[in-house]
């Protein structure tokens, strides 16, 4: 079937299966390696992106579900040149090893941040419990997140 | 003015990773985001049975399925045993014959995953079933179904000092231990893939590895094709602890790639890689230590079982505790290595050290409980301090003579700048544990043993503390070597094999390169993974990669250094002799006369013309100029972490809610990495105390929870934010710039000081993984 994705702002018509999920289209056809795919059953978080604002695992959801749909993946949130806030935080905490997990959790934060811009680290760390980081870097990934939601209040 | 009382330039400051920013922008490539033009997919056909020989595999229908370019079976495999580094898997890529259920048997590579999926199928195989065996104690009987042809059981691996009968003679109180260790799977995040690619007889091969030349040298043993024809460029991983050294799907992609003609990448899911690669052997320790009525530890006496599954050959495992609680007058350990019809088991971050360490620590803790001392005194009477003998015989056995001949084999101008060999050379845990437990306020939140400080309703709160020491790479599979190559333009490429799985190697080379070669840190790159310009490396395992492979990089920018800096005498500073220059900021001056006028830059050196061949020098390369000295024998690293739970004694939960971790890797390099590694290992070793192990089926030893869904890792709502690291900087004598090896102690550290904390909440051991069920079960028996 044909289907036109909005993505990072940008539309793009793709020919595609219809079984086909939204993560396998954004990697395979459009070539956002930012989308992580990992567990592919919704548990780990690193394949999240925004559909509409909204944090979705995109291994669970259907290409064609997304059309009509606004959607943000890592690639649509900052780029080397202007790093998002939540991209220097996570540099300047260190809130990664490997790092294969770590646009999930930026989108995660990104989500959580903009309906709770002021959370407490305890907060924070529930809210960034639904993406897994095998590395262990969860402490810095709060604190990273925490100094994400103080730079974007001052900008505001 | 010895180099500890320098002050570094690049080492020890906290830069951002090299790669900070492909990692925050979603730009960074692991091996599933690359592709070859032309290539084509392979998929793997898995064994249902546990132990069955092939007698015979029928592939026609397979093959003639539209979109299939080749179906590789054990016919089509050379029949050469290849072995992973450190005996992880030893055997052949396929022989027909399957050893657990999960177990490579067949491959195809066809022109989409779908099409090759659908030829896996229509593949026809008449196995005979085997006899199989699961329990690693059944397995050890001569009786027992063999795995292998050498058998299932390993010598055992003995290290025995003292006199045993003595010192049980002399014990005035004893203490034993019989605990049973389940199966820690990597559970990677993250997925691994590998693309070969053959042209002319060569084959070049891109997958995610922590061990580049082990993998090259792999191919070499399973195919007998020269070394020169084959291209590792290893790729970042996904979070690895051990899982991604050479696997044996990345020989068989070669072996497909090679059939099919054209290029193959096979990309392992989640699912696939939990139940098909390997994972933490299953582990028994039996044992016990005595200790006089003031605490003095007098013999120790584990006799420690590991299952191999089916490919793993190890006889040991990384067993450092048996040096961290050396001081013992009498010792002998035994550990047994044993194949069983599993998974193959192989080494797992801190492998040996959180197991058999952890069940030394416990019963060292039941003596300490029994003479009425402290934890923390316990152990800063009884553990290692720099400078004392190692127990540890490892090298000692591959030398082949005696210590005095090997001593009079060493030049005498090596031997001078060795520290003294079987004797700890820097570093222990007295440092850790005073500073630590006053950061941590250790003796007002200690009670007394198995006492919690607080109790409130069904909760109850204590702490706990546990050591852990582990090697700093190991010299057995060959000396570590690195290239640092000076650009004309005075930039630095460096090139040496190590992993990228998150540890921060790539950067933390560069700071050591650019630390010695007086250069900004922007200016030094580096390749890691391509082994046509990485000379050998054992890799990043073994907690290898800042020891060893530093030390080679040091040695290596040193001696780009002399070459430039002679250079340098020459053409502007009047032929003086090189020690008198320096390097700043890439700008060459002559000491003491910095306010001089004479200042070239490394560019101005590397481009004086001259007529002669003794300018204009394109570039400069340096390697080690003279051997490391076998780490192994005296090189070890520390770490003791001090942590907070609180017990539900009605659903049986752990929560962890403070935790300190401290370590003494020598010089910090880059303190934000290190922090990392001390905390990464504290929540990898807390999640294998408390949730993580694999549920084997009883019938056909089949892995039931091989996905991230069953099988439960920590979140980071489950480990405290709070959680601080502390540093003990003690200057290693070889290491570079004083530092040693890290990622594995902590990990060590944490399963004890966690086990400890839950015995003082509650007041009874609990088994490891200390899940509700086994806390609830542990306090009903009590």
């Amino acid at each position: 079937m044909k289907l036109t994705l909005n993505v990072n702002g940008r539309n793009h018509e793709i020919e595609t299966a219809l079984d086909r999920t939204l993560a396998d289209v954004l990697r395979n056809e459009l070539g956002l390696i930012g989308v992580r795919v990992s567990c592919a059953e919704g548990e780990c978080g690193s394949c999240t992106i925004h559909a509409d604002g909204k944090a979705v695992t995109s291994c669970l959801m259907l290409a064609a579900q997304a059309s009509g749909k606004k959607l943000l993946t890592v690639e649509g949130l900052g780029d080397i040149e202007k790093l998002h806030p939540i991209q220097q935080a996570f540099i300047d905490e260190q809130g990664f090893q490997c790092a294969f997990c770590t646009p999930g959790f930026m989108m995660s934060a990104k989500a959580f941040l903009e309906e709770c811009p002021n959370p407490t680290e305890e907060e924070t760390a529930i809210a960034m419990s639904g993406n897994i980081c095998r590395c262990g870097a969860y402490p810095y990934i709060v604190k990273a997140v925490m100094k994400a939601a103080d730079q974007l209040r001052q900008e505001k | 003015m010895g180099v500890m009382d320098k002050k570094f330039r690049v080492v020890g400051k906290g830069v951002p990773v090299k790669d900070a920013k492909e990692k925050v922008t979603g730009s960074m490539k692991y091996a599933v985001d690359f592709t070859v033009q032309g290539m084509v997919h392979g998929k793997i056909l898995r064994s249902p049975h546990p132990h069955a020989r092939i007698r015979d595999i029928n592939t026609s229908k397979a093959e003639a399925l539209p979109g299939v370019y080749a179906v590789l079976t054990h016919k089509d495999v050379p029949q050469n045993d290849w072995e992973a580094a450190w005996f992880n898997r030893r055997g052949k890529v396929l022989d027909g014959t399957v050893r657990f259920v999960g177990d490579d048997v067949a491959a195809v590579a066809a022109k989409t995953e779908e099409i090759a999926e659908r030829a896996l199928a229509l593949i026809k195989i008449d196995y005979e079933i085997l006899p199989h065996v699961f329990d690693m104690e059944e397995a050890m009987k001569p009786e027992a179904p063999q795995i292998r042809i050498e058998g299932n059981l390993r010598d055992p691996y003995v290290v025995a000092w003292g006199n045993m009968g003595e010192g049980k003679d002399q014990a005035e109180i004893v203490a034993d231990c019989d605990i049973l260790y389940e199966s820690q799977q990597y559970a990677p995040l993250g997925r691994n893939a590998c693309i070969a690619e053959w042209n002319g007889g060569k084959v070049t091969v891109w997958t995610s590895s922590q061990t580049p030349s082990e993998l090259r040298d792999g191919i070499h043993e399973a195919l007998d094709i020269p070394l020169s024809k084959i291209r590792v460029m290893a790729m970042p991983c996904g979070s690895s602890f051990g899982q991604w050294w050479s696997v044996n799907f990345m020989l068989i992609t070669v072996c497909l790639a090679r059939k099919a003609g054209r290029p193959v990448k096979i990309e392992l899911d989640n699912e696939e890689c939990m139940v098909s690669v390997k994972r933490r052997h299953i582990e028994r320790t039996r044992g016990r230590m005595g200790c006089t009525k003031d605490g003095e530890i007098i013999f120790a006496e584990f006799d420690h079982i590991i299952d191999n599954g089916g490919y793993g050959f190890k006889d040991d495992v990384g067993f450092f505790c048996v040096d961290m609680w050396g001081k013992a007058a009498h010792g002998h350990y035994a550990v047994h290595g044993v194949n069983t019809n599993l998974l193959t088991a192989g080494c797992m971050r801190g492998v040996g050290d959180c197991t058999l360490g952890a069940s030394v620590e416990r019963v060292a803790d039941t003596l300490a409980e029994k003479v009425g001392m402290d934890p923390v005194e316990f152990r800063l009477k009884n553990q290692i301090r720099a400078g004392d003998e190692l127990r540890m015989q490892h090298s000692r056995s591959t030398m082949k003579q005696t210590m005095e001949e090997y001593a009079a084999s060493i030049p005498n101008e090596l031997k001078e700048s060795w520290p003294k060999l079987f004797h700890l050379s820097s570093g222990d845990t007295r440092g850790l544990l005073l500073q630590g437990s006053e950061k941590f306020g250790w003796k007002n939140r200690f009670k007394e043993w198995g006492k919690p400080h607080t109790v409130n309703g069904s909760l109850r709160r204590a702490v706990g503390v546990g050591t852990g020491a582990h090697v700093c790479g190991v010299e057995f599979e060959g000396a570590t070597s690195a290239i640092v190559r000076i650009n004309p333009d005075g930039s630095v490429k460096v090139h040496c094999s190590v992993g990228r799985q998150g540890q921060g190697s790539e950067t933390t080379q560069s700071q050591v390169a650019a630390e010695a070669l007086g250069v900004p840190f922007d200016m030094v790159e580096i390749e890691t993974g391509d082994t046509d310009s990485c000379p050998w490396s054992h890799g990043s395992l073994a907690s290898n990669t800042m020891y060893r492979v530093g030390w080679a990089t040091r040695a290596a920018a040193m001696d780009a250094r002399r070459q430039l800096l002679e250079v340098a005498c020459r053409e502007f500073f009047d032929s003086c002799d090189p020690s008198e220059l320096d390097i700043e900021d890439g700008v060459i001056f002559r000491k003491g006369i910095e306010r001089s006028n004479v200042r070239p830059t490394i560019s101005q050196v590397l481009n004086v013309f001259r007529s002669d061949t003794l300018g204009q020098t394109s570039s400069i390369t340096g390697r080690p100029a003279v051997p490391m000295p076998p780490a192994t024998t005296f090189a070890r690293h520390f770490a003791a972490h001090f942590a907070e739970v609180e017990v539900d004694i009605e659903s049986g939960e752990i929560k962890i809610i403070d935790y300190l971790a401290t370590q003494d890797s020598g010089t910090v390099v880059n303190p934000q990495v290190l922090k990392n590694q001390a905390i990464g290992g504290a929540i990898c070793g807390a999640g294998f105390a408390i949730y993580e192990h694999l549920v084997f089926d009883p019938k056909t030893g089949a892995i039931k929870n091989g996905n991230l869904l069953d099988y439960k890792l920590l979140r980071a709502a489950d480990f405290p934010s709070k959680a601080e690291v502390l540093f003990v900087e003690s200057y290693d004598p070889v290491g570079p710039f004083g530092a040693r090896g890290a990622g594995e102690a902590p990990i060590a550290a944490a399963v004890s000081a966690i086990s400890q904390a839950v015995y003082n909440a509650i007041g009874v051991r609990v088994d490891i993984p200390m899940t509700p069920e086994r806390v609830i079960r542990a306090l009903n028996h009590f």
